[in-house]
């Protein structure tokens, strides 16, 4: 019978051994990944020197399409042209001018994100992904200026 | 926004400067009026206005491609050396009386109907008319299937055959869309003037106006009033926005 309460005093003091074990384990594993997350890209940030976005940052990780979705449609539409939301200025403050980064670089600010999340947009399909004045991609190997011709077409009005 | 006198006044500042540096370096009239016009950037377009283009072709030169150029370069449209499927905005067409041999020139874009037959025919509403009477392509839910292209009376679409390599930020345009004369609604919402009428009238030749129809007092009510406007294929019912002299 003392025998058995022996092991029983060892068995709860090991188990009160490692509960604190585990749990400093996971106090420290916290502190570690407040100060640097080991795992998510690091998001450029504006190279004009701003350290505020148009809204909170975690408000515009979580819901950004919606505000440049939004804007969208009341640019096209509408032909309200503020610059709060516009898609162009995310790229104007994000990316630096003459960047060589593009759309799918892990460093441009968009794709930083995208790549890890695995969440393709087609937004630079047609949108520049750099601010304007840059020097063009490149990828188009035709890009010459169009020459202008004067067409006659075969109107007549006889 | 607190204080809507200071804005007030900051805009009538900023027109008369405007205004003043527009009469002396352009050809009179041809900003005074819209520089007057240009909405906030917070509002939207409204019907109040209608857009509108007079061309007059008695002075449209024969051989001058200055319009054409101005767009490409505005739009950032390019070349592929292949002309059956290059974009084309606006294009100069030459017209020959057959039997007096008579000649006349005049530039082509999107007419700016009042009635689209490409909004009427677009499956997905990408082709629409703005209520200041722009007709555009909104390329966001454009599938490509050109049907607007078909229906267009005046040949004034293009389909947008390879990637696109953008110069400019204010006009995405992308492979697998349609796209067409804007009237270069980047300027207009800001006041200004489309590129062409800008580059027609730097040429000296200022056969371009461009204005407000639904305004009597503008240069282009003032011009229509007095000279007329036609058509083209005015038979059709659209009411185009953009009207034509000595056709």
């Amino acid at each position: 019978m003392q025998q058995f309460q022996k092991r029983m005093h060892n068995t709860l003091i090991t188990i009160a051994g490692l509960a604190l074990l585990a749990f400093s384990a996971f106090a420290f594993a916290d502190e570690d990944s407040s100060e640097k997350p080991s795992f998510a890209p690091e998001v450029p940030h504006p190279t004009n020197g701003s350290t505020e976005c148009v809204q909170p940052e975690d408000e515009m990780k979580k819901n950004h399409m919606n505000y440049i979705l939004h804007q969208r449609d009341q640019t096209m539409h509408k032909g309200i042209r503020t610059e709060t939301y516009s898609l162009k200025e995310c790229i104007n403050c994000h990316v630096p001018k003459n960047s060589q980064a593009r759309f799918g670089d892990d460093e441009h600010f968009c794709s930083s994100c995208h790549n890890f999340t695995g969440v393709s947009i087609d937004c630079f399909q047609c949108h520049m992904d750099r601010p304007m004045g840059s020097k063009p991609t490149g990828k188009n190997p035709h890009g010459a200026q169009l020459t202008p011709t004067v067409s006659t077409h075969g109107a007549s009005n006889e | 926004m607190s204080n809507p006198d200071i804005n007030i006044s900051r805009r009538s500042f900023v027109e008369k400067s405007a205004t003043a540096a527009a009469a002396l370096t352009i050809a009179p009239g041809v900003f005074l009026h819209t520089v007057a016009e240009a909405k906030p950037a917070k509002d939207a377009v409204t019907d109040a206005v209608r857009w509108g283009m007079l061309i007059d072709t008695a002075k449209c030169a024969s051989g001058c491609t200055a319009c054409v150029s101005a767009c490409n370069t505005e739009n950032g449209i390019a070349s592929h050396d292949r002309p059956r499927t290059d974009q084309q905005w606006i294009r100069k067409v030459t017209l020959r009386d057959k039997q007096t041999k008579h000649e006349i020139s005049l530039p082509m874009m999107c007419q700016h109907c009042e009635n689209p037959p490409c909004a009427d025919v677009c499956p997905t509403g990408a082709s629409f008319k703005r209520v200041d009477g722009i007709v555009l392509v909104d390329r966001h839910i454009c599938i490509g299937c050109r049907y607007c292209m078909m229906a267009c009376p005046y040949k004034a679409r293009s389909f947008a055959h390879e990637t696109v390599d953008l110069t400019v930020d204010y006009q995405p345009r992308g492979k697998g869309t349609v796209e067409s004369c804007t009237m270069c609604v980047h300027r207009v919402d800001e006041g200004g003037t489309p590129a062409c009428v800008e580059a027609c009238a730097e040429a000296e030749h200022g056969a371009m106006v461009f204005g407000d129809i639904k305004n009597p007092d503008s240069e282009i009510s003032k011009e229509l009033v007095k000279h007329g406007g036609k058509q083209i294929r005015a038979d059709l019912g659209l009411n185009t926005g953009v009207r034509y002299r000595g056709i």
